[in-house]
């Protein structure tokens, strides 16, 4: 079910592009860059998402956590790893959820735009899911806000715990300090002693 | 395999490692009984040296084990399963127990080679002399039989083959040891402890104790240990050996003598009782796997399969002279369940260190004890409580996962290094009720045919009145501590307090000198079969503040040695 809010005619339509412009990477299954609209085709099959699928997947994630000067959801790769997940890790009902709520977002933009997502435009598809996690967290009792906002938890989850959003991640730090002034808490993080 | 030993030890946990090094050590052929599987060290089941993007699903346990309602406790415990240490854990749903309907219990279990000992905190704590002489001293329980004095001279000898790390405080609720050097505060911690220090006479935030190694001496490095590297993935197992474990210190000290047998995924049935001789003369055991029974013998046996899995095994110890269970002559076995009590948190963020940062994850957090010893006007229960707190490094800002937000603006201002925050979480002394206790539940068995434990167990009057104070105190300590936008939470006086949840539970088959009202004898003997020691958590007369696995090594070294003294004697 579609929250009404998104189906209001009278919606914003204020494009909602973020801080810097789009930058395209390069997700992990074959795909091709469609140059009109400025998606990403995924055509390969995955172990669990049909193309179609990973492709709205693959452009909801990366709208969610673009990349900037830092990587985002397509580097870290996000689409593969869920998509992997559904398998090893996934319920049946999530299964069915993500399924579904891939479906609802397609539905979504037929019923906002009268076309299908990958056939909208970029600044269109990133006004429909900035709005839609708007709608999402207001009126949190439709079933497309509970399918949202799992899918957008579990995305954030699979980047937040990347390689590519942890670069300062250190695996033997070694020690602990406690009472660092900036410049010694960079000192340190480049393997310096002290 | 020869079935004829000279000690019998039940359990490979915190316990049941140190009576094996014990006895192997003095020359005696020990077998090591343990329900669960075999873990060598490092484990190809620890995690540790794992980063976030390398561990099995993303740290996320599948969702299969909710459909299947496995590890229903653990997930209430943590909130939720993961991969990083789900392995460490029983799964209640393979190895059940019963409570009342109304009365959930908490028993969190670690079935393997080295038990909790792996999963441990590693909070590594004195009693003090007080703790020893509440029960004597306002009525509650069974007085202890013995004082900080006795266990002093074995605090020593344990700490200093475990390594604490910790600092000399000074404090005479907590007394000090021969300590490795202690981790750093950080600049907050500091802060508070200068403030509290100043503010209080009573209260005191000091460093943690932790079982891990801030330098490794000869006796750590002879076992293959190394120092901590400051991960704080102990939980995962630790391929350095850094923090204490049977795994990585009493087992392979045991192993080194020749002396050491260990039988894995065999489950103690029951002691077997001789009632010719008066005396235990073994144990039996189901096979995990084929669910055969083995008898396998022993002049001495020491059970140490955890306060609540001991206590099991002795009200299933059944024979002529002990219908009830061995050892039971007194009725107290499975009387006087406890745990600490957690009904505070609170915290607040602490202004004014914008400038400063931590770097590493220091594995034990700081800690205020207990102050609360002495009946005070302001306040009407007996014994008390501390707080374990911590201020170890800036919060993060977090991700918006779970808020509205998306994009890159909001990417930008995610997971940043945000404020410095201090938060403590009250751990309260639970009174020794008699009428909290365990039983065999009188239908239901598991698996193995063994009947399941019956846990019903409820915190009282005197933890629901701490409860409230801790709470008043704690908004004293964050005021002192200049916290700022600080929360408090208690929890409501209706609502019931999960017993066990902070997996210190104790009692079961306590001391006391009174063989008609406890179960051991001040040597953690039993009153009734002299060659039965219990000296895991059953054994604690009361629980005090404290985390307790120190003290239980404490008792457990004691008595060791105190049996062998009897095995040389030839009186066992
Ligand atoms: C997450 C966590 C954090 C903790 N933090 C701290 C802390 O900071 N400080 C502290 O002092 N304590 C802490 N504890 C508690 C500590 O782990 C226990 O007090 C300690 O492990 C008890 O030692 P034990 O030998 O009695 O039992 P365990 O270590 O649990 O070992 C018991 C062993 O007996 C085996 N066993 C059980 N029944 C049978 C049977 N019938 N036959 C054969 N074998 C059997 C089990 O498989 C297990 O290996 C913590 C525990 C957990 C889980």
């Amino acid at each position: 079910m579609t929250p009404p809010e998104l189906l209001n005619p009278t919606m914003s339509r204020r494009v909602f592009i973020g801080a810097t412009a789009y930058v395209v990477s390069v997700p992990l299954f074959a795909s091709i860059l469609k140059t009109d609209n400025e998606l990403i085709k995924i055509i390969d099959k995955g172990q669990f998402f049909t193309p179609e699928e990973l492709t709205i997947l693959t452009d909801v994630a990366e709208i969610m956590i673009p990349k900037t000067d830092t990587p985002g959801a397509t580097d870290a790769k996000v689409a593969p790893v869920l998509d992997g997940l559904m398998v090893t890790w996934a319920n049946d009902q999530t299964k069915q959820q993500f399924k579904t709520t891939l479906m609802q977002i397609n539905t979504l933009a037929r019923d906002t735009y009268q076309q299908s997502y990958t056939g909208l435009g970029c600044a269109d598809r990133q006004q429909m899911i900035t709005e839609l996690d708007k709608a999402a967290f207001t009126a949190q009792t439709t079933q497309l806000s509970i399918n949202y906002r799992r899918l957008k938890e579990l995305i954030f989850h699979v980047f937040y715990s990347s390689e590519e959003a942890n670069p300062d991640f250190v695996l033997i730090p070694g020690h602990y300090y406690g009472d660092l002034t900036k410049s010694q808490f960079e000192k340190v993080k480049r393997g310096e002693t002290l | 395999m020869t079935e004829e030993f000279d000690v019998i030890v039940v359990g490979s946990g915190i316990t049941g490692g140190w009576a094996a090094k014990e006895f192997c050590e003095k020359g005696f052929k020990t077998l090591v009984i343990e329900r669960g599987r075999h873990l060598d060290h490092p484990s190809s089941e620890y995690t540790d040296m794992q980063a976030p993007w390398q561990l099995d699903n993303r740290n996320m346990a599948p969702e299969a084990y909710d459909d299947e309602g496995r590890y229903a406790m653990l997930k209430a415990k943590k909130g939720k399963l993961k991969t990083d240490t789900i392995q460490f854990f029983a799964d209640d749903k393979e190895h059940p127990y019963s409570y009342p309907e109304d009365k959930p219990f908490m028993w969190t279990r670690g079935y393997h080679l080295g038990g909790r000992s792996i999963t441990w905190g590693r909070q590594s704590l004195r009693w003090g002399p007080k703790d020893f002489e509440a029960n004597a001293k306002d009525g509650h329980g069974v007085p202890w039989p013995i004082g900080y004095k006795d266990l002093e001279p074995w605090y020593n000898y344990v700490e200093s083959f475990v390594g604490i790390s910790a600092n000399k405080d000074g404090i005479d609720a907590l007394p000090d040891g021969d300590f490795l050097k202690p981790f750093e505060m950080s600049c907050v911690e500091q802060h508070v402890a200068k403030n509290m220090e100043r503010a209080f006479k009573d209260r005191r935030l000091i460093i943690g104790r932790a079982a891990n190694l801030t330098e490794a001496k000869t006796q750590h490095t002879e076992v293959g240990r190394s120092p901590c590297q400051a991960r704080a993935y102990c939980q995962r197992g630790c391929t350095f050996g850094a923090y204490f474990s049977s795994l990585s210190a009493t087992l392979p000290a045991a192993k080194k003598t020749q002396n050491l047998s260990i039988l894995t995924d065999s489950i103690a049935y029951s002691v077997d009782y001789d009632e010719h001789k008066g005396k235990a003369s073994g144990v039996t055991v189901i096979d995990a796997k084929t669910k055969q029974k083995r008898q396998y013998k022993a002049r001495v046996i020491f059970l140490c399969a955890s306060a609540l899995g001991s206590v099991q095994i002795l009200l299933n110890s059944k024979s002529q002279t002990f219908p009830n269970g061995i050892a039971n002559s007194s009725g107290a076995v499975g009387h006087y369940i406890m745990d600490h009590i957690t009904g505070t948190i609170g915290f607040g963020d602490v202004p004014g260190f914008e400038h400063k940062y931590s770097y590493g994850r220091r594995p034990i957090a700081t800690y205020i004890p207990n102050y609360r010893h002495e009946p005070s006007e302001q306040v009407d229960f007996v014994r008390g409580y501390g707080y374990q707190a911590t201020a170890q490094s800036r919060k993060m800002t977090g991700t918006t996962a779970k808020s509205v937000g998306i994009g890159a603006a909001v990417k930008a201002k995610a997971n940043k290094i945000g404020q410095w925050q201090f938060k403590a979480l009250m751990y309260g002394e639970m009174l020794p009720y008699y009428d909290n206790y365990a039983s065999l539940h009188p239908t239901k068995k598991d698996q193995w045919g063994i009947p399941l434990l019956h846990i019903d167990a409820e915190v009282k009057e005197n933890e629901r009145k701490m409860i409230v104070q801790a709470a008043k105190d704690l908004k004293e300590i964050l005021a002192v501590a200049g916290c700022e936008n600080t929360t408090i939470r208690e929890v409501p006086a209706d609502r019931h307090i999960v017993v066990g949840n902070r997996t210190h539970e104790m009692g079961g088959a306590v001391m006391g000198s009174d063989p008609k009202t406890s179960v051991l004898n001040k040597w953690a003997q039993s009153h009734d079969v002299a060659n039965l020691f219990v000296t895991d958590g059953a054994c604690m007369s009361s629980c005090a503040t404290q985390n307790p696995s120190l003290t239980y090594m404490a008792i457990t070294a004691r008595a060791a040695d105190y049996a062998a003294k009897l095995l040389n004697q030839g009186t066992l």
